[in-house]
């Protein structure tokens, strides 16, 4: 405080509240609108603005890849973000405020939908924009939308049905191979599966098929552990879950028809950013609303206490069924997207690490709460791959880190928080 | 028929391994009801710190500066790496896992992972990714009993470590401190009320299990001299099976679980084709707890379980 | 509020004069590593490393690469895949479009180099990848190139040199089910062998996890199965234990292996229990003659131990890109760049390598001889015989 006092800066406290004074009266909308900004921004003076800086090119993460690198870029790769980024956002966000508000609430006072329409159409505008610069921040869009929908379905299972399970990667390989197979075999010349069945322009069109027939599998898959579930529980379920997983490896390992340990390639690149965007925002979307359901009522009781929930008339059977066979769906899905998106899978790739990343995720994210998975699931990835170039150092860091989050916020950043659209789209002031 | 005793043999070592690992999981797990996720690197640490001592030891007696037959580098190496793997045990108690006492167990489970993650990734700062031979302080020495072969080092590390699996269950059986941990595991709400010191005991429990994982280490390193950083990976996994499947409250339990497992995999590899051994090996588990919700003795199906 | 804007620009205005005025970017040509130096292969990753490290010390000596008798400078970017499948596909993805290398060499492990070579072979970058033998890594894909020879080759060179060796008619094979490189040989010996001796001489045909430890049933059974002579084609982490386990099992007979024990890391954990077994491989470090032996020296000189065969290839991999960067006509157009080493590569008809001789086939797969290797008691690899295709 002191120092701060000296040096002639305002004190924290109050530039904590004149930035509160600042951001207060603008919606959503408005950050949608300022990132807008930024982004057309940045493809239409990205380049110049850089070369201006001193930089070779756009810093495609917001110049963490540079920076570790080449400190001496630290000062350009600051001043870029804050030319290109911040202070477009702040400047069309704080000025449009007014007339954004007022078409805000004219809109939500049509059905919700319309509002919800509006503002994902403006995110996914900014996220194109800003990942049409480059191939790299699509590829990164792309998997950072797949670990939300991970996330989010694990989390239906661990935080708000309370359950320890270890079997996420498992239902993940499931769905991959499924959605994998059922490109290759249809829409594909395939050394394996041969001439494809169905012409090739047909495949885009059919391919939530595909997704859905992975997300099937991997929800059949899941009646593996949901069955036993009945009976067992907890700590004994976490190693049931984690038997399914090394089982599931084991079998694809052994299956010569879909590559073995080679894995399977050649996918057709279906999966674009538009694609995984839809689907992780309907995997949002629907867990959302099932979470708020009765059903998902009923998995917080069951968590809670389930000869209670039972003495209040809830199927615990069902309820725990759907719960895993409703999550491993999810977790299908993001493998069929996932396999599409790398267009080839191996079965090492879902061993334990990753097993240990989706749960970190969740964790770190917060239990019980949307908001936290999509929050957990993004700061990782983002963190993850900003801190890259550390090498080694990156793998003590983050776990640090971690384990600080863990000892002051025990239930992850952002636990039982409810994910309510209206709130988040409502005009401010 | 050989056949079969021979395979008996190898099982009995390579379960003897997940016995002792198994151990210490299951003491943290059933008297703190915590899963101690960093307990299979605390065991790659005790297998790198018993090369230290040992590789140190034997250069010394080498160079001639001190006079030591191998057998006592030996036991001077177990004891010293078990002293500092349980040191580094409590440590990561009081650091990892004392403040998240009251959180969910999830979190400190979490928090597990990441102590083990550290610890991989300290190691592989420190000492480089080679990986290290340990030291062969024992010459092997083979006999042939009737078309079975033994080996001196599998003797010694199956009856070692039935011998600290039985000190371990009279230790606490037996003693007071003992009793006080069977009582934490019994309801660590109440019976820290009655003046039974919680921390303490959260530190003894860790202590000895980090001490017994050291000897697994130092016994792996014998009988598979390579070590690599992520050696405790897959032994830290496949014994928290084991520390479960024995069941909540019943430390014993994990012991035989863990040979149980030693011998499911050492028997499927010998009678299926080995390439499904984990298909069938994890299906079997699977099976016994479908058939044994709550483990092989563990006490039935109570609230406190949940995470 | 007004303060904080200023202070911003002030901020602003500092960086700006900070940031060194952008001038005509120096001509460089940038090569890119895709290397594990995280994860579950971390010494294949510092191997790379040190490997690209040294080439490029080279060619800094040199003042960079002769290119139509103008010294065009070198940058070497190295990027860690984590041993990840996702994160070789992001680091190529960098690589290319950020960086805007001319060629990128590796990811070495299958697993990540066949995603991450789909992405080079889109982007029309050149990518080759030192020590991947999956052929699904360079299939369909011209701009996908190898440094080391396919697992269906050496199959058979193992198999014959043991007929005409030892003589024997009945062996084993012990391998890594999960892990698509021993998996492939294993299966490639299998049938070269039943070829040579009929259905059924492979008596038993054993496997295990990566990272498993313990191999006795496995070997039990192999013991069981009489066969004589045993053939892993493993890593140098899972060889000592083979043997070792495989000895003290009772195991008599020769043991066997591919260029995947060709690291000095085998001896070095195995000690005297590895003496006398054969392996094929690329090249022999004992007695080697040459640009082998100086490579050699030198790295160990540099980085206090021996190389394995993947430095060897990485380097081999790095020469050939230098190769065709030279008879390249570069333009300063990376598009058109990327195109003509490209073709350079493809054109690239015989390649004196530390490795051995190579050439390339269509599929941009090199075609070089294998050597087969004795341990020595002493623990070096000595040469034995060569075998050529």
């Amino acid at each position: 405080m002191a120092n701060d006092m000296l040096s002639g800066t305002p004190p924290a406290g109050a530039l904590r509240s004149s930035w509160r004074r600042l951001t207060a009266p603008v919606p959503l909308m408005g950050w949608l609108l300022g990132s807008l900004g930024a982004a057309l921004l940045e493809l239409a003076a990205g380049g110049a603005v850089a070369g201006l800086l001193g930089l070779d090119k756009i810093p495609l993460l917001f110049g963490f890849l540079i920076a570790f690198k080449q400190p001496l870029a630290i000062p350009g790769v600051l001043a870029y973000d804050i030319l290109v980024y911040l202070l477009p956002v702040l400047l069309v966000g704080r000025l449009s405020a007014p007339p954004v508000n007022r078409l805000v609430a004219a809109l939500y006072r049509l059905p919700l939908v319309v509002s919800v329409l509006v503002h994902l159409g403006l995110l996914y505008a900014a996220l194109h924009l800003w990942s049409g610069v480059s191939d790299y921040r699509v590829l990164m869009l792309n998997l950072m939308l797949i670990a939300i929908m991970l996330t989010l379905s694990l989390n239906l299972i661990n935080g708000y049905m309370g359950e320890f399970s270890c079997s996420h990667p498992g239902f993940m390989a499931l769905g991959a191979y499924a959605a994998s197979i059922f490109s290759l075999v249809l829409f594909v010349d395939d050394r394996i599966f041969g001439q494809a069945l169905l012409p090739a322009a047909a495949g885009p069109w059919l391919f939530p098929v595909a997704l859905v027939a992975g997300g099937a599998m991997a929800a059949v898959g899941a009646l593996v552990i949901a069955i036993p579930s009945f009976r067992t529980r907890g700590d004994y379920l976490a190693i049931i879950s984690l038997a399914f997983l090394f089982i599931v490896k084991s079998m694809i390992e052994n299956l010569e028809l879909v590559g073995g340990p080679r894995g399977l390639g050649g996918q057709p690149g279906y999966a674009g950013l538009t694609t995984v965007f839809i689907w992780c925002v309907l995997c949002i979307w629907i867990i959302n609303n099932f979470v708020r359901s009765t059903l998902g009522k009923a998995l917080n009781a069951v968590r809670d206490d389930e000869l209670a929930a039972e003495a209040m008339t809830i199927d615990t059977r069902r309820t725990k069924m759907t719960a895993f066979m409703f999550g491993a769906f999810w977790a299908g899905i993001a493998g069929g997207l996932y396999a599409h998106v790398l267009q080839h899978v191996t079965p090492a790739s879902f061993d334990l690490r990753m097993l240990a990343e989706m749960l970190a995720m969740v964790y770190f994210g917060g239990l019980n709460s949307v908001y936290g998975s999509i929050v957990g699931a993004l700061s990782l990835s983002v963190l993850s791959e900003a801190l890259r170039p550390l090498e080694l150092i990156k793998w003590i860091f983050i776990p640090l880190l971690l384990i600080l989050v863990m000892i002051f916020r025990p239930r992850g950043l952002i636990a039982f928080k409810e994910f309510n659209v209206r709130d988040i789209v409502k005009p401010k002031a | 028929m050989t056949f079969f005793f021979q395979n008996v043999v190898n099982a009995l070592q390579y379960g003897s391994f997940y016995a002792l690992i198994a151990l210490g999981y299951s003491m943290v797990y059933s008297i703190l009801m915590l899963f101690n996720f960093a307990h299979g690197d605390i065991f790659m640490t005790g297998a790198y710190i018993g090369f230290g001592v040992a590789t140190g030891l034997t250069v010394l007696a080498a160079a001639g500066t001190i006079v030591l037959p191998n057998w006592l580098i030996l036991v001077l190496t177990i004891l010293i790496a078990m002293f500092l793997t349980s040191m580094l045990g409590m440590l990561v108690e009081r650091l990892g896992y004392r403040p998240l006492r009251d959180a969910p167990r999830a979190s400190a489970a979490i928090t597990g992972m990441m102590i083990g993650l550290i610890l991989e990734y300290g190691n592989l700062l420190l000492l480089g990714p080679q990986r290290r031979s340990f030291p062969r302080l024992i010459q092997t020495v083979t006999y042939d009993v009737g078309g079975v072969i033994l080996t001196n080092k599998k003797i010694m590390i199956v009856a070692v470590s039935m011998v600290l699996m039985y000190a371990l269950h009279l230790f606490i059986s037996r003693t007071r401190w003992g009793l006080a941990m069977r009582a934490m595991a019994f309801d660590h709400v109440v019976v820290p009320l009655m003046g039974v010191p919680i921390n303490t005991i959260a530190r003894l429990t860790f202590a000895l299990g980090s001490a017994l994982a050291a000897v697994a280490g130092i016994f792996f390193g014998l009988a598979y001299p390579v070590l690599d950083p992520y050696m405790g990976i897959v032994f830290g996994w496949k014994a928290f099976v084991a520390a479960i499947l024995g069941g909540r409250g019943s430390v014993m339990g994990a012991t035989i679980a863990g040979f149980m497992l030693g011998f499911i995999e050492i028997f499927v590899a010998m009678v299926f084709p080995s390439t499904l051994r984990d298909l069938i090996a994890y299906s079997i588990i699977l099976g016994i707890l479908v058939f044994r919700p709550h483990g092989l003795f563990g006490e039935a199906y109570s609230a406190r379980l949940r995470l | 509020m007004r303060k904080g804007l200023l202070f911003v620009l002030a901020l602003l205005v500092v960086g700006l004069a900070l940031a060194p005025c952008a001038g005509a970017a120096p001509k460089v040509i940038k090569i890119g590593i895709n290397a594990p130096l995280t994860g579950d292969i971390p010494k294949v990753g510092e191997e790379s490393k040190y490997a690209a490290q040294m080439w490029l010390e080279d060619l800094k000596a040199a003042g960079g690469i002769n290119v139509g008798g103008k010294k065009i400078p070198v940058e070497v970017i190295i990027e860690d895949n984590e041993s990840k499948a996702e994160s070789a596909v992001k680091a190529a993805t960098k690589l290319i479009k950020q960086d805007e290398v001319l060629a990128i060499v590796g990811p070495q492990a299958s697993k990540q180099a066949i995603p991450a070579g789909g992405v080079a072979n889109e982007n029309k970058t050149p990518l080759i990848s030192p020590w991947s033998t999956n052929p699904d890594t360079t299939k369909d894909r011209p701009f996908v190139f190898r440094g080391c020879f396919l697992d269906p080759f050496q199959g058979p060179v193992v198999a014959n040199f043991i007929t005409e060796e030892f003589g024997f008619k009945k062996a084993a094979v012990l391998y890594d089910v999960a892990s698509d490189y021993p998996k492939g040989l294993a299966e490639v010996f299998k049938a070269a062998w039943e070829k040579l001796h009929g259905a059924g001489s492979v008596v038993a045909y054993e496997s295990f996890t990566t990272k498993d430890a313990d191999f006795s049933s496995q070997l039990t059974k192999i013991i069981q199965a009489g066969a004589e002579v045993l053939f892993t084609p493993q890593y140098y982490n899972e060889v000592p234990l083979i043997v070792q386990q495989a000895h003290e099992l009772g195991f008599k007979g020769p043991i066997v292996g591919s260029d995947s024990w060709g690291s000095p890391e085998t001896t070095k954990l195995c000690g005297a229990e590895c003496s006398g077994l054969f392996f094929s491989t690329h090249y022999a470090a004992a007695g080697a003659t040459g640009a082998t032996k100086a490579f050699i020296d030198r790295f160990q000189k540099a980085y206090g131990y021996e190389p394995a065969d993947v430095a060897a290839l990485t380097w081999d991999s790095l020469r050939i890109v230098q190769k065709a960067i030279e008879s390249a006509n570069l333009t300063g157009d990376i598009v058109k760049d990327r195109q003509a080493v490209r073709d350079a590569m493809a054109k690239i008809q015989e390649f004196e390598g530390i490795t051995g001789k190579m050439t390339f086939t269509e599929e941009g797969d090199p075609i070089k001889c294998a050597v087969i290797v004795r341990i020595s008691d002493k623990g070096e690899f000595e040469f034995y015989k060569s075998a050529c295709p």
